[in-house]
């Protein structure tokens, strides 16, 4: 019997640990998904012309799916995120990466206060940060385009395509402190030695950078690479923010202000659930297709 | 013990966790959206009643204010929330669905029916609001009834006119256009004078601006016959409307910026916009955010479409309505009666701006009734009390009103980036329209 009991102990507290997460993790994460998977599933039917007949849920199957990639506008938004994240990703990963080299790099000076600096924008809400950018975009009110206007410059930032880049600065700039920090908590954990026989194999700087701290990097990289494809299509805070001031954003102008506006303007909640399930089965095929694709590539090297 | 300890540590960390857990579930599925009128709590004398009230209406909150100085007995906790197209219906159709909505909301007239159809709304009859029916315009009073039961109480209105600088248009020689003809004509002068002013612009994000005008133009974009819906918004007079703005937008004689945004505001401070054709209401939005320009604004009929003629649209009109799930309802009517009626609430509410006043006799000797010295000393609101009774009233709306708003907006915008034209926007935004209530489950027939 004395002998069982710590076992049995040691069996629990695994289960014990791992609770707290799971409940979570349940209620606040597989619970939700779940319900809207079968609220994508479901639509309302209504008696009368305003519904002062009743309403009752049915039973729809796959016609909100269809109903969502039958409507031109929220197709064309996927196809947005999607030309967004081609560019946006590649730029923030590079930009991050140069960033963190450089402050890990031998002579950098105030390494410190760069590292917080870079850092501060992700301290700034994504909606504040909007408002602040849309105030530097607005010609009249924008000393940015306002001085550019003087010089004989005229750009309309918030118009036709421009908005779009336009956005992906906002996101840059908000995330790219970010992901500095992941990639230089990464560069940290490279061992001194290794450097120290790169020197004495005679490397320079730049091979050091290219044989040594960008292949033990590759797992940091990943990571950011993945946080910024998930963020890229769920793109929300700032088109939302900047559509007052801008003619170009419409309703559908990224697949979740789509879903938005169908639940909360247009009350078509089934709808917006399909539309959410849509995309995050977007984001799982395009986070998972890129990890699959660098493990290859990792396996064959 | 001491060995025992840890053990019981974790147990009880993991009975917090539950516990925590389970009050998330039922924090979840406790409420449960609407409540029945039989399950009304009866008030005992005595008894302090609380009622939340949303709202975005400026100078609200000195009403309230009154309201609670003088009625000691039903305490109104407003909150402001922002203004209903810029995310106060989304907040309030999220608060019902969640059954955590407010007593009494603000709700325009447009949206009425869309809250009906998400059954969002007290039936007030059952609750003796038709005695109040004399106390109001009676269009207005209108716009809250449907199947013979009442539904919200009217508030405010938003008869249509010309604003637009007078001094400018004098240094110029433009007179106040009285046809969309001479409107047309003004544009070409006025950008000719000064290529940085322009004599308007049109918002392409707001489409409840169109279609005032094509209210004025004599469309009647939707109809109900039966349980039927008919949907007429591609009808010549809004087309009209469309190319009549297409052409100024391809002679570049007006801006196309947003309204109400801070280009906006700026440009109407510097002159760069130097009229504007909106609802009497306007006149808080000039002198609130270009106080600088006192003095130099008048204000005209709206152009019209026949010379000679006289006819006016609304744009905009709000009313207060109990929500579902509501906790005291004959407080909330009682509340929403006051609100709108009594004349120093309709005073207060009128200095803050909130529009043309639904109470019956709520324009003659209030503040409204006096010149203003932005206005150049004008008596403008003449002109509106004028506009007010030179509206078609049989105007309806749709449940799906806010989807049709969207489909012209994107249009619009799509025309603005070269994408089709104000034309096809419209012709677009019926057979959207159409499908959007069908998407409801509603029937709905084309044209007349």
């Amino acid at each position: 019997m004395p002998t069982r009991a710590p076992r049995r102990r040691r069996n629990l507290a695994p289960v014990v640990f791992v609770a707290p997460f799971l409940l979570l993790f349940l209620l606040t994460f597989a619970l939700p998904i779940g319900y809207a998977v079968y609220q994508s599933v479901m639509d309302v039917e209504h008696t009368g012309a305003l519904g002062l007949g009743g309403s009752h849920t049915v039973f729809v199957g796959l016609g909100n799916y269809s109903d969502a990639l039958s409507d031109h506008a929220f197709v064309r938004s996927i196809g947005r995120v999607l030309l967004f994240a081609a560019v946006q990703v590649p730029v923030m990963v590079a930009l991050s990466a140069g960033l963190a080299l450089l402050l890990d790099s031998a002579s950098a000076r105030g390494v410190r206060f760069f590292r917080a600096a870079f850092f501060l924008p992700y301290g700034v809400p994504g909606v504040i940060a909007s408002i602040l950018w849309g105030f530097l975009y607005v010609p009249g009110v924008s000393p940015l385009v306002d001085g550019m206007s003087h010089l004989g410059v005229s750009v309309d930032l918030l118009g036709g395509n421009n908005v779009l880049w336009s956005i992906a600065n906002i996101v840059t700039w908000e995330f790219a402190g970010y992901n500095v920090l992941v990639l230089v908590a990464q560069l940290r954990t490279i061992p001194a030695e290794l450097y120290e026989a790169a020197r004495i194999d005679g490397a320079s700087a730049w091979m050091t950078v290219r044989h040594v701290k960008l292949p033990l990097l590759r797992p940091a990289l990943i990571l950011t690479t993945v946080f910024t494809i998930i963020g890229t299509l769920q793109l929300f805070a700032e088109p939302l923010v900047l559509k007052p001031v801008s003619s170009s954003i419409d309703s559908a102008y990224t697949p979740n202000l789509s879903a938005y506006n169908e639940a909360f303007t247009n009350d078509n909640y089934h709808l917006a659930a399909a539309e959410a399930v849509l995309l995050a089965l977007a984001a799982f095929v395009l986070s998972f297709g890129f990890l699959r694709l660098i493990n290859k590539r990792g396996g064959d090297a | 013990m001491s060995r025992t300890t840890p053990r019981r540590r974790s147990r009880g960390a993991l009975a917090v966790t539950l516990a925590a857990a389970s009050l998330l579930i039922s924090a979840c599925g406790g409420s449960t959206g609407s409540k029945d009128p039989a399950v009304q709590k009866p008030v005992k004398p005595g008894q302090k009643v609380d009622l939340r009230f949303w709202s975005w209406v400026p100078g609200v909150d000195k009403a309230v204010d009154k309201w609670n100085a003088t009625h000691p007995d039903i305490h109104v906790k407003l909150e402001k929330i922002p203004a209903g197209s810029s995310g106060g219906y989304a907040k309030m159709r999220a608060a019902l669905k969640s059954g955590n909505a407010p007593d009494l909301a603000q709700v325009e007239y447009q949206e009425i029916p869309s809250f009906l159809l998400e059954n969002g709304l007290v039936n007030l009859s059952q609750y003796g609001a038709d005695k109040d029916r004399s106390k109001f315009v009676d269009w207005q009073w209108q716009q809250g009834v449907f199947d013979k039961a009442v539904y919200a109480i009217p508030q405010a209105s938003g008869p249509m006119g010309l604003f637009y600088r007078s001094d400018l248009y004098k240094k110029w020689g433009i007179k106040p256009p009285a046809t969309w003809e001479e409107f047309a004509q003004a544009a070409q002068k006025i950008h000719d004078a000064d290529p940085k002013a322009y004599i308007s612009t049109f918002p392409a994000g707001n489409s409840a601006w169109f279609t005032a005008l094509a209210w004025q133009a004599g469309a009647k974009w939707f109809g109900v016959n039966g349980d039927t819906w008919t949907v007429n918004i591609n009808s010549p007079q809004t087309l009209k409307v469309a190319a009549f703005w297409d052409d100024l937008r391809s002679k570049k004689v007006i801006k196309t910026e947003p309204d109400f945004a801070n280009g906006w505001y700026k440009d109407l401070q510097s002159g760069a916009i130097t009229s504007w054709v909106s609802a009497q209401w306007g006149d808080a939005i000039i002198s609130g955010n270009a106080p600088q320009t006192a003095g130099k604004w008048a204000v005209a009929p709206m152009p019209q479409w026949t010379r000679g003629s006289n006819v006016s649209a609304n744009w905009g009109g709000s009313s207060t309505a109990v929500l579902k799930g509501a906790g005291h309802i004959p407080e909330a009517l009682k509340f929403a009666e006051w609100l709108n009626t009594d004349p120093t609430s309709v005073d207060l509410l009128l200095q803050g701006g909130y529009g043309w006043p639904a109470a019956a006799d709520g324009y003659k000797g209030s503040s409204l009734d006096k010149p203003s010295s932005f206005f150049g000393g004008q008596k403008y609101n003449e002109v509106f009390a004028e506009a007010d009774k030179s509206i078609d009233n049989s105007w309806k709306w749709i449940p799906t009103i806010d989807a049709t708003y969207q489909h012209l907006n994107d249009g619009f915008q799509a025309a603005l980036a070269g994408k089709g034209t104000f034309v096809s926007a419209v012709q677009q935004a019926q057979k959207q329209t159409v499908e959007d209530l069908k998407r409801k489950g509603l029937k709905v027939s084309t044209g007349q």
